[in-house]
């Protein structure tokens, strides 16, 4: 079953979709994503996060209107439209109709939100996206990396280029 | 520069949790390490704790390692897996199966080659009487290796390269260093000493690189599988050996930082290093390892120790992608 991560990565990039999909997860080796990490493993020992979960998708939270996404910046603004679009269309098979929101915090920025809503033309488009998705993470090898800006930052930029 | 994030405990005591932060005490009070700069912590000496702290550094991906007082490694605490993937096993298991050999003569290769650059630099200052086993290493192994041969005879040529290089020591070390044979426990002179210590610190080391990975330790391709748990991190630290524990070896001994009646123990015929010869052992061998440079491909700074786990990378790109594991040129520092 396709995860909200795996369909924001595809658009991200398919190489970190395919690794990802195929559970090659490499450890971050930033130092902030780290400490940020054993914080937070040490800190959920008291409260548990306050994440919604259906199926195998996480959702941050639901309003009597919206689905609302949490994001720190608006860098991949196409990868996390489709994730959300996917959640529309896992709670629309449920019978729960909502609006999409996105809600973007970018540091020493005004909080910015943006509203998506799932229609015929976008969910038949969302659907032929997962078919596509299910084929690229099925094939034996990941699509080799092409290097571009964005992997200087990604976890995966040593294995993709070593 | 990457910060390190190994501890060293040299002296008896106890660690305990405290709040977020571990806490080492002893008689001379109570010291806090904090718990998000570090990987790994070597006791080297005795100390005790409880499963609530061994519970506490789990979460945080800590591994543990233990050493006797004689600096014999005892084994190491290693949190269950975090990165375990159910589908990279099996298709580590399929390679060992299928490609077993080609992985273990990559590294006997590997081996040889920077065994070759460590002995070329002593060469290049005047140790002409290297010739014979740099010839050796360069065609006679070589050759041997790339022959159609079994993993057996394998093991026998990687036998032998270990062996001419300890024969070569007699050229460049000082005389109450040099060691006739390579025995391995218990070690039974200086060099031997030197050589185990170093060799369990790199050892360890690894395993602790490979923890943050998702190979499966126990499936190994140079060692046999069934040599230990960790059978995975014999195999990948062995290419490291000459570059990180011999390197650090002839540095000391050469500068007489490390002299056989100070920094031995007398009472076992100096065949084990005292607390102030494994302090200084320890600090080079950590500068060594945490050294950066460039590296050629990654176009990143990398230490030595961050090339082991690479090394792990470059399996991982093996098993997955069917790519040639090619192990940590000296070399090419790649
Ligand atoms: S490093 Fe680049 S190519 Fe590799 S997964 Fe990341 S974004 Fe994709």
């Amino acid at each position: 079953m396709i995860t909200g991560t795996l369909i924001n990565y595809y658009f991200h990039c398919q190489t970190q979709c395919w690794l990802h999909a195929n559970r090659i997860n490499l450890e971050d080796n930033s130092e902030d994503v780290r400490i940020g990490k054993v914080l937070h493993e040490i800190k959920e020992e008291k409260s548990k996060q306050a994440e919604i979960k259906i199926d195998n998708i996480k959702i941050d939270r639901i309003t009597k209107d919206y689905l609302i996404e949490f994001k720190k910046s608006d860098s991949d603004p196409q990868a996390v439209k489709w994730q959300v679009l996917l959640y529309l269309y896992k709670l629309k098979q449920k019978g729960i109709q909502r609006l999409g929101k996105i809600e973007y915090f970018e540091k020493n920025k005004e909080q910015k939100s943006e509203i998506l809503e799932l229609d015929e033309a976008n969910e038949e488009e969302l659907l032929k996206v997962l078919d596509a998705i299910e084929k690229l993470i099925s094939s034996a090898t990941p699509p080799p990396p092409k290097f571009e800006n964005k992997c200087k930052k990604c976890a995966y930029y040593e294995y993709c280029f070593i | 520069m990457a910060k390190n994030h190994t501890r060293y405990i040299f002296s008896m005591g106890e660690l305990k949790r405290k709040d977020n932060s571990i806490a080492f005490i002893n008689e001379k009070g109570n010291f806090y390490i904090p718990i998000e700069d570090t990987r790994e912590i070597y006791c080297i000496n005795e100390v005790s704790f409880n499963t609530k702290f061994l519970d506490f550094v789990a979460k945080a991906g800590i591994t543990i390692h233990f050493f006797n007082y004689h600096g014999n490694y005892s084994g190491s605490f290693y949190p269950k897996d975090y990165l375990v993937s159910g589908t990279l096993t099996i298709k580590q298991s399929i390679v060992f199966i299928e490609n077993r050999l080609n992985i273990a003569k990559n590294i006997v290769k590997t081996i040889a080659a920077n065994i070759y650059e460590v002995l070329y630099h002593y060469y290049r200052h005047d140790k002409k009487e290297l010739k014979p086993v740099l010839d050796w290493l360069k065609n006679d192994a070589d050759k041997f290796i790339s022959k159609d041969i079994t993993i057996e005879q394998l093991l026998f040529i990687e036998g032998q390269i270990w062996n001419r290089f300890y024969d070569s020591f007699q050229y460049f070390l000082p005389e109450d260093f040099v060691m006739n044979k390579r025995v391995k426990r218990p070690p039974d002179n200086p060099i031997n000493a030197l050589v185990s210590f170093g060799n369990t610190l790199l050892y360890t080391k690894t395993i602790s690189s490979i923890y943050h990975t998702h190979l499966n330790q126990s499936i190994s391709f140079l060692h046999s599988p069934g040599e230990g748990r960790f059978s995975l991190s014999l195999d990948l630290s062995e290419v490291f050996k000459p570059v990180i524990v011999f390197k650090t070896i002839f540095d000391l001994v050469g500068r007489k930082q490390l002299q056989v009646q100070k920094h031995f123990d007398k009472n076992l015929n100096y065949a084990l290093l005292n607390e102030d010869g494994k302090k200084i052992f320890i600090n080079a061998f950590e500068e060594r390892i945490n050294e950066t440079f460039m590296h050629p491909k990654l176009k990143r700074k990398v230490s030595l120790k961050h090339c082991i786990k690479l090394d792990g990378y470059k399996l991982i790109k093996h098993i997955v992608e069917g790519r040639e594991f090619v192990p940590f040129s000296l070399k090419d520092k790649m």
